[in-house]
């Protein structure tokens, strides 16, 4: 009996184009438009240098600042136009050179003017200058650092902005899917008493739920693996890892977001309802669980809170698992906490579910 | 097998503080079309699905086909069939997908087809149901109530909300179903209904049943079952009518009419000829009006059975 159940349940969340639609869809679309940004390499800042010195020192020091990798030199002579400039917002920095920029005769300050909306970038493009700056004042009164930084960037594999984001989608489509489409179906069924209907009938209310259970994550993993592909073939998304690993978490986690929506479902009066609340509950999930940007840029509180959200170990263990491809059994806790929420969750479902 | 299909004895059903059912009981035969007639919120629904298996009563027995509902509700499921009150069946499934999968949960079950033939569906084989119109969709739903060939079929409410064509269409394929020797039990609020369908009325209200026979003997139970309407071209005394075998308080109605409530039309109409041939006098228009179930009712309950 389960089997005709779970084809019809297929057929059924097949034939609703529009789920399907989404389903597919919204995560890819979210893999386009963050394609369209370019994470991975700064854009230099340009800075407008008027250089009212110019002698050897001031030619130098342009030059200098001109070879760091994030800047990028403009060297005008015209001060008021240039001031005009940053405060019309044409452009953002300004670096004025004092007259007599002389190491013998004690020169005036440099100046940096900037535009004050650009809040990121000034700390960046000041904090740039005046260190460069300091490093250029011990070296003209030739005192050796006593300090220096070496730095060394480890990085095992060059991970793009992409790669990070794929195993995000992947877990956000599968739980939006499960949560909305599981909770508006069962409300559905409610509403239109088909639920009552099949309690009139011999079948164990039990095997009807099974089958929904078992579609809905064959479901899934097919919608996991058309990501996948997309993510890989279209956007050119790098997996390290093993990509069996991605089955066994998927229907972990999703066990817990399809008791999610059996509640969703149970709680709402009608099919709008249950996809309000399952909105409602996919939402912060999708944008603190870290699907797109790393969870922890959160506040400490915070970013502490949502480590124990359903959608966080499932991210972590993909991640792990496809990025610094490591084996399953590295993620314990994560597994822990997946395995919590389906026991917990699970427990609430059958508690709230209701027939009619 | 005893000739008894249901028995129901002290069925109790309570939600929280309000009694649903209120220890009713009966029987209902082999081969009977048994209507179970009252107002919305009498209780005939709760009761109905206590003796499917549907719910749990709190008290009392209901037996179908001697097995116990209270007991072992999926046997009983498994051999009746069921009309639900407003249920629909899944909007993406072909009619016959549907009933093919109804099928499969009964341990014996029609092929969609000869069911879809049944009740005049066979164009709409391969259509969802959000395509078919309100009388098709319930013809539909009587098709899927008979996906396991049950011997008792249980109709809640059957043509509530269709219009008089759609009714008399579904009136049509529930004499069908009983023709075939099925015993059906019925819900219903329309007194039409069941005075045209069913063999026997259990009336039902505030979750008790108040009487339970015939619709023709219910009738007849009533103190005053027939009005005589009469005119005629002679003048009439009302001490005369009032004289004539069964007439109680006649009165005179839109000028030339005299309508006499009678307790026997056998009794009357002979006097009432008699009187007249007596007279010289003839007819000029004679009607007996009989009552109806909706008069049963007021006269049992005190409510109008329409809310």
């Amino acid at each position: 009996m389960l089997l005709p159940l779970i084809l019809a349940n297929l057929k059924l969340i097949y034939r609703d184009r529009q789920a399907a639609f989404w389903a597919i869809a919204f995560p890819l679309i979210f893999l386009l438009i963050f394609g369209l940004f370019n994470f991975n390499d700064l854009n230099p800042v340009e800075v407008v240098v008027v250089d009212h010195a110019d002698n050897e020192l001031s030619s130098g020091l342009i030059a200098d600042l001109d070879a760091l990798e994030l800047l990028e030199l403009v060297v005008i002579t015209d001060e008021g136009a240039a001031r005009q400039a940053v405060s019309d917002g044409d452009s953002n920095y300004l670096l004025i050179i004092p007259e007599g920029l002389d190491p013998a005769a004690d020169p005036d300050d440099l100046t940096l003017i900037y535009d004050e909306s650009q809040l990121q970038s000034n700390q960046l493009v000041e904090g740039l200058i005046r260190r460069f700056l300091d490093g250029a004042n011990l070296r003209i009164q030739g005192v050796e650092p006593l300090l220096g930084l070496q730095s060394e960037g480890i990085q095992g594999r060059p991970v793009k902005y992409f790669d990070f984001l794929l195993p995000g989608l992947i877990g956000m489509g599968v739980m939006t899917f499960s949560i909305i489409g599981m909770g508006t179906t069962i409300a559905q069924y409610r509403q239109q008493r088909i639920l009552r209907r099949i309690q009139a009938t011999p079948l164990k209310v039990r095997t009807f739920f099974i089958s929904q259970v078992l579609a809905w994550l064959v479901l899934s993993l097919v919608q996991t693996a058309i990501i996948m592909t997309a993510g890989t073939i279209i956007f050119s998304a790098t997996i390290y890892g093993n990509y069996f690993w991605v089955l066994p978490l998927v229907i972990l986690a999703n066990l817990t977001f399809l008791n999610l929506g059996f509640i969703v479902g149970s709680l709402s009066k009608s099919v709008q309802a249950a996809s309000g609340l399952g909105n409602l509950l996919t939402m912060p999930m999708m944008f603190f669980s870290g699907v797109f940007f790393p969870a922890d840029s959160l506040p400490s509180a915070m970013s502490y809170a949502v480590k124990y959200l359903p959608l966080t170990p499932l991210l972590e263990a993909l991640r792990g698992v496809l990025l610094d491809a490591q084996p399953l059994w590295d993620f314990p806790m994560q597994l822990a906490l997946l395995m919590g929420w389906v026991v917990v969750t699970g427990v609430v479902a059958v508690k709230t579910f209701k027939f009619e | 097998m005893s000739d008894d299909v249901i028995q129901v004895q002290g069925l109790v059903k309570r939600f929280g503080a309000l009694t649903a059912v209120a220890g009713v009981s009966f029987t209902v035969q082999r081969g009977e079309i048994f209507g179970i007639l009252g107002p919305n919120g009498a209780g005939k629904t709760t009761m109905l699905e206590c003796i499917e298996g549907l719910q749990k009563a709190d008290a009392g027995k209901a037996l179908v086909l001697d097995m116990n509902a209270l007991e072992h509700p999926e046997r009983v499921k498994d051999r009746v069939g069921v009309q639900l009150q407003a249920s629909a069946y899944f909007e993406r499934l072909t009619l016959t997908e549907i009933l093919n999968l109804f099928g499969k949960m009964y341990s014996r079950r029609v092929a969609p087809e000869v069911l879809l033939e049944m009740v005049e569906l066979s164009d709409k084989a391969h259509a969802t149901v959000k395509v078919l119109s309100g009388g098709q969709k319930q013809r539909f739903t009587l098709a899927a109530s008979l996906v396991n060939d049950p011997e008792v079929v249980f109709l809640d409410e059957p043509t509530t909300g269709l219009d008089p064509q759609a009714r008399r269409n579904v009136w049509e394929l529930i004499q069908r179903m009983h023709a075939e020797g099925r015993t059906i039990v019925l819900t219903t609020h329309y007194m039409e209904e069941a005075q045209h369908l069913c063999g026997r009325v259990a009336v039902m209200d505030a979750g008790a049943i108040v009487a339970l026979d015939s619709p023709a003997e219910l009738i007849r139970g009533l103190p005053i079952p027939f009005q005589i309407r009469l005119s005629t071209s002679i003048p009439v005394l009302m001490g005369e009518l009032e004289g004539l075998a069964g007439v109680q308080q006649p009165v005179r109605q839109d000028g030339d009419y005299y309508v006499m409530p009678s307790i026997s039309a056998e009794a009357t109409l002979p006097a009432l000829l008699q009187w007249l041939n007596d007279k010289g006098a003839s007819p000029l228009h004679l009607e007996v009006i009989s009552a109806t179930l909706e008069d049963v009712f007021l006269e049992l309950t005190g409510k109008e059975l329409r809310d």
